[in-house]
């Protein structure tokens, strides 16, 4: 058994976007959709910036699946086809999602998107990695941690193409990871705490 | 089938209004939910507040015919017929409206296969599926040769506590989401109970005095009167519990709790609930509550009218406003987050708050399923009471002769 999680450090994160367009490769993410986004916090416009002139602050959210703990998605799933892989992760089984989007409404981050329609990709075919399996329209689908890369021991694409380095990737329950050891150096926090779904992925500054 | 033929202008738009449905709905089935105004942001539209109303508006029927057997209530007896049909005809159109929401409802046997016992969804099957059975079980021991009322007192003993458990289910599908900060309340499951008590009695009111109308059964004033009493004291309990909500999420003016209501006092939301308030419980409870009043056919029409559509304000409401705003603000937002960024492309695909209209498509399958309920209720209510006529009749007589 392993836990699989991430740390991002928010004073790195530059909001170059680089992570959301890596995914979108990866995983053939089809058109009008996203696993993986950068917010920029509370604002209403990307690269804005909160507070008042001349006092501002901008901060960066990368978001995607916080692969949590305690899943809100994965109680609701009526078939069971979100599951929590023995790597630690929350994964989608395509063969069994009906679409009733459930999951969507359970999960306090927005991480699922659906494919209302046959999804389209533009150029026009599957530009991901040849082992990420391709979703038919009415199933819903989000960041796997890179399942397919993470398989084969290799790190998530959001991480390993971060210009800044501002992701770490590693195996929670290995006390020897990067991840651990980082992790034991640094005060850390989670998105939401108080909805108790005790995110994998933690963020710090 | 009386109903129908003496109608013809009616059953024939009916018809087509079903047809026109069907074809909305295999146009749906080929382009997938996209065709619809639902999108990432707001994952939940028209079909689901169509499938809680109609599981509200099943209560009242199955609700007054157990009553009559269980709390000996006799003169509930004599509608029990069209009560229960209504009921059934009523939870039949909720799961259709389940299924016809499913993106994927070709792999539906996968929930018989592999269900998930902690999800409220599952649970709902579960429990509309044991509802819809007793309504036919009902309906065949009130209606069959072998009528037995014995065997109906049996089964409203089961009926009642079902009824108020699929009310509560479908509640539980939104009340134990803690993602949403409109729906996560111990409060849902009393307020769906409520609302299905009252917009169930006020649609078994309205579609009673119709068939009264059509000379299909006889009403009369003290039955009518006494259903309006009930009516008026289910709609005071309905507006106790959302003033005991909204109090609650109100009170501790938290930065959630306030953009919530922000949205339902006078954001996108607040047209629905000032409607619910003001005419789907203020006025009818106003008109209801005189004894006079309730000795009114056209009063009391006009009152259930406005709790059936106050309580589909409610519905949408509560629906929407959950939607709004996601946990995580922020801009660019959601990827097809809203129903226009769901058919943009470019960055207009990104939508920081949650927005949703429905499309001509959608409203053509909700009007083709109401229309195709109708015609079902229209065809079994005359049928089965030309069958049992000769009882109401005789019932009737001994009231009349009891007064």
């Amino acid at each position: 058994m392993a836990k699989l999680g991430m740390a991002i450090n928010l004073f790195r994160c530059i909001g170059c976007n680089t992570c959301v367009n890596a995914c979108k490769m990866q995983n053939s993410v089809p058109m009008g959709m996203h696993w993986n986004r950068v917010l920029t916090e509370g604002c209403e416009v990307f690269d804005g910036a909160e507070g008042t002139y001349p006092n501002l602050t901008r901060t960066y959210i990368p978001l995607a699946c916080q692969h949590c703990e305690n899943p809100a998605c994965l109680r609701v799933c009526p078939t069971g086809a979100t599951y929590k892989d023995d790597k630690g992760r929350v994964e989608i089984d395509y063969d069994k999602c009906i679409g009733c989007r459930m999951c969507m409404a359970a999960c306090p981050y927005n991480a699922r998107v659906f494919n209302w329609s046959e999804p389209v990709r533009d150029p026009d075919f599957n530009y991901g990695d040849k082992d990420v399996p391709v979703r038919p329209k009415g199933v819903a689908e989000k960041c796997t941690m890179c399942k397919e890369r993470t398989d084969r021991g290799e790190e998530p694409m959001c991480v390993m193409c971060c210009p800044t380095e501002a992701r770490v990737f590693g195996d929670l329950d290995d006390p020897e990871s990067a991840i651990s050891k980082f992790l034991g150096e640094k005060s850390t926090f989670v998105l939401l705490e108080e909805q108790g779904t005790r995110p994998q992925v933690r963020y710090f500054k | 089938m009386e109903l129908l033929k003496k109608n013809k202008i009616a059953t024939g738009a009916l018809c087509i209004l079903a047809i026109a449905g069907l074809c909305a709905y295999v146009f749906q089935l080929m382009g997938g939910l996209g065709v619809t105004g639902m999108n990432n942001g707001t994952s939940w539209g028209l079909y689901i507040t169509m499938f809680m109303l109609f599981v509200g508006l099943s209560a009242g029927g199955l609700i007054v015919a157990s009553s009559a057997s269980v709390f000996h209530i006799e003169k509930f007896k004599k509608v029990a017929l069209p009560a229960v049909v209504l009921s059934t005809v009523c939870i039949c159109v909720a799961g259709l409206f389940v299924l016809i929401d499913l993106g994927g409802v070709y792999r539906i046997w996968r929930i018989f296969t592999g269900p998930n016992f902690m999800s409220p969804l599952l649970w709902d099957v579960c429990v509309i599926v044991c509802y819809l059975i007793i309504n036919i079980l009902y309906l065949y021991f009130m209606c069959s040769q072998k009528a037995d009322p014995k065997k109906v007192a049996v089964i409203s003993r089961f009926a009642l506590p079902i009824a108020i458990l699929v009310h509560s289910v479908t509640a539980w599908i939104f009340g134990l989401q803690i993602s949403r900060e409109g729906w996560y309340s111990a409060i849902m499951a009393p307020i769906f109970v409520a609302s299905a008590m009252d917009s169930g009695l006020a649609l078994l009111l309205i579609s009673l005095v119709a068939l009264e109308k059509a000379k299909l059964i006889k009403l009369g004033r003290d039955l009518m009167a006494s259903l309006a009493g009930l009516l008026a004291t289910c709609i005071a309990v309905d507006a106790f519990f959302i003033g005991c909500e909204i109090l609650t999420v109100a009170y501790p003016q938290t930065a959630g709790g306030a953009q919530l209501l922000g949205e339902m006092f006078s954001g996108a939301t607040a047209p629905f609930f000032w409607f619910e308030v003001a005419a789907g419980l203020i006025v009818p409870f106003c008109i209801l509550v005189f004894a006079k009043n309730r000795q009114r056919t056209g009063l009391v029409m006009g009152a259930s009218v406005l709790v059936v559509l106050g309580v589909l304000c409610k519905r949408i409401w509560l629906l929407f406003t959950s939607f709004i705003h996601p946990n995580m603000a922020g801009a660019p937002g959601i990827s097809s987050g809203s129903s226009v960024a769901a058919h943009s492309s470019g960055i207009d695909i990104w939508s920081t708050a949650g927005s949703y209209v429905p499309t001509p498509v959608e409203i053509l399958v909700v009007l083709g399923v109401i229309s195709l309920a109708s015609l079902v209720y229209l065809a079994l209510v005359s049928k089965l009471i030309e069958g049992g006529k000769v009882a109401v009749s005789t019932a009737a007589a001994s009231e009349a002769q009891a007064s």
